[in-house]
């Protein structure tokens, strides 16, 4: 049960909570970067590439999509080894897989401007990248907004999976502090608080990206 | 002067043959209309002539230009030839006067406010000054066409083809376009324009080339062909669309 003294036992190791939320946010913020670098022109790709590019670029995803997540850092921490720093491999591997979820949100959007636009631009003498770039891209940008605030929750809730290769992310240490401390009574305060951390942040930031939405909108005036 | 000179084109997509030997030339100035059942590859025609869709044989010339050549150079030759879609096709994110400076910055490379200036001016001739700020989707059918036509027009085409610009208008929007193409036609434009507006292919049209079937069947001023049609076929299409129109 929930007990004044658990509570103050959480406030009063605040520090080590916020340790850990720091890592989270910064792995939300990497990962997610890291994903939309890799995961967007992977989308333009899918839609527009042709050849071994677009084949590679489809298995890739395939493959990423199809892993789960501990497999994916586990494997580039203690088998490829691609860094000491659990916080890059962790990086690497939420931005990689965000990157194949990202795709997917972007080639919907890509494909979701009708074909008449770009021809339209290809009419008055555009050429193909151009016309990608000015006329599709802004539109399809504008699109996937949904899609990029549903995949920023799932990272930053992804994020503690980073525990696997020791990363004292947000919930690995309100998971220490009960456990470490001998305070077994404080379970439920410590993930009472930890969950409110995530909501508050989800919530926030997907209110600021709501913001960001609107202010981008595309008039549509009274006539549809 | 020929400026326009199309020489026995074939085209087909995938096993369907479109276009079966179509021949025609447009002179410098000249207005002509196709007209022909659905089909009959009236629009193919026209995507040919800038290269949106390329012909299996045949020959198309824009004055010295070899259209169908493959080395010639799209992006180049489309900025002599003008194209107004059935659907607008306007940039949705842009508003009307940017959906025309796009590509007088972007192709044309003119500086910002020598484009602004262009496509107010070719606003104006279409009527649309007030609406320089409005986005596409605030725009009525008609409005949004001849934001359609000032685009085509502020890159000084040779050549404008119209692939039934009037078609997905409601009828009482269908006049404004209308006359704008009109005043277009009146002021000298090269237009090849596919559509069934009898209205406008009387009073603008030097020729109407009747196509049935991926071929001409019929060419000739519209008093010929409404008076006076060579093929019953021409004659049982267009009695069909005069009486429509009644």
């Amino acid at each position: 049960m929930l007990q004044t003294g658990d509570w103050a036992f959480v406030l009063s190791n605040a520090d080590t909570l916020l340790s850990g939320l720091v890592i989270t946010v910064g792995l939300t913020l990497s990962g997610l970067s890291l994903g939309f670098l890799l995961g967007f022109p992977a989308g333009a790709v899918e839609v527009y590439g042709n050849g071994p590019l677009q084949r590679v670029v489809s298995v890739a995803g395939v493959v990423l999509r199809g892993t789960p997540i501990v497999v994916i850092l586990l494997v580039l921490f203690f088998i490829v080894s691609i860094s000491q720093s659990a916080f890059v491999t962790a990086t690497v591997g939420l931005g990689l897989r965000s990157a194949a979820y990202q795709s997917q949100i972007f080639r919907g959007a890509l494909q979701s401007v009708d074909e008449g636009q770009l021809e339209a631009a290809r009419s008055i003498g555009m050429g193909r990248f151009e016309a990608i770039r000015r006329v599709v891209v802004p539109q399809a940008l504008r699109r996937s907004m949904p899609g990029f605030q549903n995949e920023f929750t799932i990272v930053l809730k992804d994020t503690s999976i980073a525990f696997a290769i020791g990363l004292a992310e947000l919930l690995t240490q309100g998971y220490n502090l009960f456990t470490q401390s001998g305070r077994s009574t404080a379970v439920l305060e410590v993930f009472v608080v930890i969950s409110a951390v995530y909501f508050v942040l989800t919530f926030v930031t997907n209110r600021g990206l709501d913001r960001l939405s609107d202010h981008y909108a595309i008039p549509s005036g009274e006539n549809t | 002067m020929t400026l326009l000179s199309v020489e026995d084109v074939y085209q087909s997509y995938g096993e369907e043959q479109v276009l079966k030997g179509v021949s025609f030339e447009m002179e410098q100035g000249d207005v002509d209309v196709l007209m022909g059942p659905s089909g009959s590859g009236k629009s193919t025609m026209l995507r040919c002539i800038n290269r949106l869709t390329d012909v299996d044989s045949g020959d198309i010339w824009l004055n010295d230009t070899h259209v169908t050549a493959p080395e010639t150079d799209v992006n180049e030759l489309r900025q002599n030839v003008g194209m107004v879609f059935q659907d607008f096709n306007l940039f949705a994110h842009l508003t009307a006067l940017e959906n025309i400076t796009l590509g007088l910055k972007r192709v044309r490379g003119m500086d910002p406010e020598a484009a602004r200036e262009r496509a107010h001016e070719h606003l104006e001739q279409v009527g649309l000054s007030d609406q320089a700020g409005a986005y596409p989707a605030e725009l009525s059918g008609g409005q949004k066409q001849r934001v359609g036509i000032a685009r085509a027009l502020a890159m000084e085409p040779k050549l404008l083809l119209f692939d039934e610009p009037t078609s997905a208008l409601d009828p009482e929007l269908v006049g404004d376009v209308v006359t704008v193409m009109q005043d277009l036609a009146a002021a000298g434009m090269t237009m090849l324009v596919v559509s069934h507006e009898l209205g406008f292919a009387r009073s603008a049209a030097d020729d109407i080339h009747f196509l049935d079937e991926g071929r001409v069947v019929e060419s000739g001023p519209p008093e010929q062909l409404f008076e006076q049609p060579e093929h019953d076929r021409t004659a049982a299409f267009l009695s069909g669309l005069e009486s429509g129109e009644r």
